[in-house]
């Protein structure tokens, strides 16, 4: 299988002259371990296509979405060939550059091709017949525990089925761990925890057609209370991206909860003692047997318009995001979750992890991919989230009676922002 | 006398073309902008999506009160501490003038990314030096980050830390063109040191205090690196979002670029009459 993408790339290469050994070179822009995790492609891409250097640089999330979006309302003057974009936000250049990111179907993405993704991570990326990206990888939701923490509170990881059950873990933890707090959120820039809850309820800021408002629906009604009962409970403190990691390193903080790909996040920056102490559980639920899956994050590549080499940009992407070889590589060394659906089939997803506890860790985080129903995104994900992220702030803050009325009124703001309706 | 003329204004056409080019012209754009909605293609003409919206946006209410707190707390504690900073400067019992006035001009020096991160560290809930020190006191820990009032004190001590010394050295400059001998007068008619500061030093300090005034006033107005760089763009919630912080995020994350046009202008007209009350203030004096 691995042999014949490989030469089936190869052809399609050889086809569109690149292969010829005409020197080229490609920029690329990612953030974090993804930048990273390209950067381990590059061996196996070279063996291919010697003829193709490829510059990765690697930038932070921030720095990478408002450079595109600066570059891309400038008419793509100063973008790279390929940037990495989050699924969720890729509409907002859909609509309002449809030209900004390259037409890859233009580029020899087939029908077929589509198919090896699954079907939510394409529609999003599809307007008409255009393709304006390539999937890379998702973020099925998983608690990532410091083994040791619990098991000196005595408290089993597998009994913590519903967010309740997480409230009573978290105080017997923190009281039998001097200076460690259960739980981290990006409180104070992101409402990622009350999204992640609300997609495991099956609700998020729009409805699946992204045509209405659906924010104050009764699963994100129940998120927000969750949100604010570990909050009361002094379970949960704020920190960003690199804080959450410092804290991690640091033996300050029990649990995090996120998407699978922060594995290679967590793994590459704490301390090398702490190897074999962490283990993964599914995320609790809001009442005993609900859904206990949820998505968060996931990007994609896409190639610029304005690129001179887009022919070699689409062998890069193709070979690191749509063969085998490309995505297991990315799993095993930077714990990015393929969406490209034939890799979760690699012998290496069943593989256990030491660092992990000899947990079969992947094996678990793949098991609950299809019963993810991710949130759709719109061009209005933006507005949305900011009016999201005030409004959990001031709920948290006792500025609102209950979670309903404040989301209420989060729906109005964002109605008002976006002209979109509030669903019934 | 007409050719003078030509040859004048074909000197002064590089820069015109880039002045049309690069001011006027986005100037102009922006104010047509700000009548388009622009939240989707093609952008239609529709004043409702943004000045009917300002005037009743809760976000953009928020962002101002924000902007209008920072103007109101930090600007006169950071002025009343650079005054009290300049007259201890140019105390006689001094020692080591020139290396204290650098040190606390300093801050100023440093680039704004290194004091954020040095500031996001300072006052990291869990192992910054703030909280730690004031754990080892007694006194429980704040979450700088996560509380709004905490993270707005945080934005005024950075920005009162950054710039108080650089309103002391000029407010320094205005103490030492004071005459020595009006203070000799006044010692010989007995007038205690408190006195002499409230009724000869601050009286012949105020056009000074005023320059300082209106250069802080512009500064907070303009706001954006300290809510951006320290509590993470704005947060929590928006709780430090200032007029430039919800500017940009409207144009450049949201693209909504007719609305940011709006907000522009109307920062721009905020500017203008805060200008002219201070044009006004300064008249009143003379």
């Amino acid at each position: 299988m691995k042999n014949r993408l490989i030469a089936a790339t190869a052809i399609i290469a050889s086809t569109m002259g690149v292969a010829n050994g005409e020197p080229s070179d490609i920029s690329v822009w990612a953030w974090g371990v993804a930048a990273s995790s390209l950067e381990s492609t590059l061996k196996g891409f070279n063996a291919v296509h010697p003829e193709i250097t490829v510059n990765i640089e690697q930038l932070g999330y921030a720095q990478v979405k408002s450079r595109v979006l600066a570059a891309c309302a400038a008419g793509g003057t100063g973008l790279p060939d390929v940037f990495q974009f989050q699924n969720i936000e890729m509409e907002l250049i859909t609509a309002q550059f449809p030209d900004c990111a390259t037409d890859l179907a233009e580029l020899g993405f087939s029908n077929q091709d589509g198919e090896k993704f699954p079907a939510f991570k394409m529609a999003a990326l599809k307007s008409g017949d255009k393709i304006h990206g390539m999937p890379w990888d998702t973020g099925p939701v998983m608690m990532f525990y410091r083994r040791d923490m619990y098991d000196k509170a005595g408290v089993d990881p597998d009994a913590i089925k519903t967010w309740d059950d997480f409230v009573d873990a978290g105080k017997q933890i923190q009281a039998a761990n001097e200076g460690v707090v259960m739980t981290n959120d990006n409180l104070n820039g992101g409402a990622e925890w009350f999204r992640m809850i609300a997609n495991e309820q099956g609700c998020g800021y729009f409805s699946s057609d992204g045509e209405t408002i659906t924010i104050n629906q009764p699963g994100c009604v129940a998120a927000l209370e969750v949100l604010k009962t570990v909050s009361d409970e002094g379970l949960l403190t704020a920190g960003d991206f690199g804080e959450r990691l410092q804290n991690a390193a640091a033996n300050a903080v029990a649990t995090q909860m996120n998407g699978a790909w922060f594995e290679g996040s967590l793994r590459t920056n704490v301390p090398e003692d702490q190897s074999g102490l962490w283990g993964m559980y599914f995320m609790p639920s809001v009442a005993e047997g609900g859904p206990r899956a949820a998505n968060v994050g996931g990007s994609l590549l896409a190639i610029a318009n304005s690129s001179d080499n887009k022919k070699a940009a689409y062998e890069f992407v193709s070979y690191a995001l749509g063969t085998n070889e490309g995505q297991v590589t990315m799993l095993r060394e930077y714990g990015l979750v393929p969406s490209l659906l034939s890799a979760l089939d690699d012998p290496y997803v069943g593989e256990t992890r030491e660092f992990w506890g000899g947990q079969k860790i992947w094996q678990d985080v793949l098991s609950s991919l299809d019963r993810i129903v991710p949130a759709v995104g719109t061009p209005f994900f933006g507005d949305a989230d900011q009016v999201m992220q005030a409004t959990q702030i001031a709920y948290l803050n006792g500025e609102f009676g209950t979670a309903k009325e404040a989301l209420d009124d989060a729906a109005q703001q964002i109605s008002f922002s976006t002209g979109l309706p509030i669903a019934e | 006398m007409r050719l003078r003329t030509t040859t004048a204004y074909g000197f002064l056409l590089p820069y015109l073309a880039i002045f049309a080019a690069f001011w006027l012209w986005p100037i102009v754009y922006s104010f047509y902008l700000s009548f388009m909605s622009t939240r989707r293609l093609p952008w239609s003409f529709n004043p409702g999506m943004t000045w009917g919206r300002i005037v009743q946006d809760p976000a953009f209410f928020n962002a101002l009160g924000n902007t209008l707190t920072i103007l109101l707390i930090q600007v006169p504690v950071m002025i009343a501490l650079a005054t009290v900073l300049a007259v201890l400067l140019n105390s006689r019992l001094l020692m080591a003038k020139g290396l204290l006035r650098f040190a606390f001009f300093a801050p100023v020096v440093i680039g704004e990314a290194a004091y954020a991160a040095v500031f996001r560290l300072m006052f990291n809930s869990e192992f910054g030096i703030v909280n730690k020190g004031m754990e080892a006191v007694g006194l429980p820990g704040i979450q700088w980050f996560g509380n709004p009032d905490a993270a707005m004190a945080v934005i005024i001590i950075a920005v009162t830390w950054r710039w108080v010394g650089y309103n002391a050295i000029i407010i320094l400059s205005g103490l030492q063109s004071i005459p020595e001998d009006v203070y000799e007068a006044a010692r010989l008619d007995n007038v205690s040191p408190r006195q002499q500061f409230l009724y000869i030093t601050l009286p012949l300090l105020r056009p000074v205090i005023l320059f300082c005034l209106v250069l802080s006033v512009i500064g907070s107005m303009q706001l954006f690196a300290e809510p951006y760089l320290i509590t993470n763009q704005g947060g929590p919630g928006g709780a430090t979002e200032t007029l430039g912080l919800f500017l940009y995020r409207q144009g450049f994350l949201n693209l909504n670029f007719g609305y940011a046009s709006a907000i522009a202008y109307t920062i721009a007209a905020l500017a203008v009459a805060i200008s002219l009350l201070n044009l006004w203030l300064g008249r009143e004096r003379t």
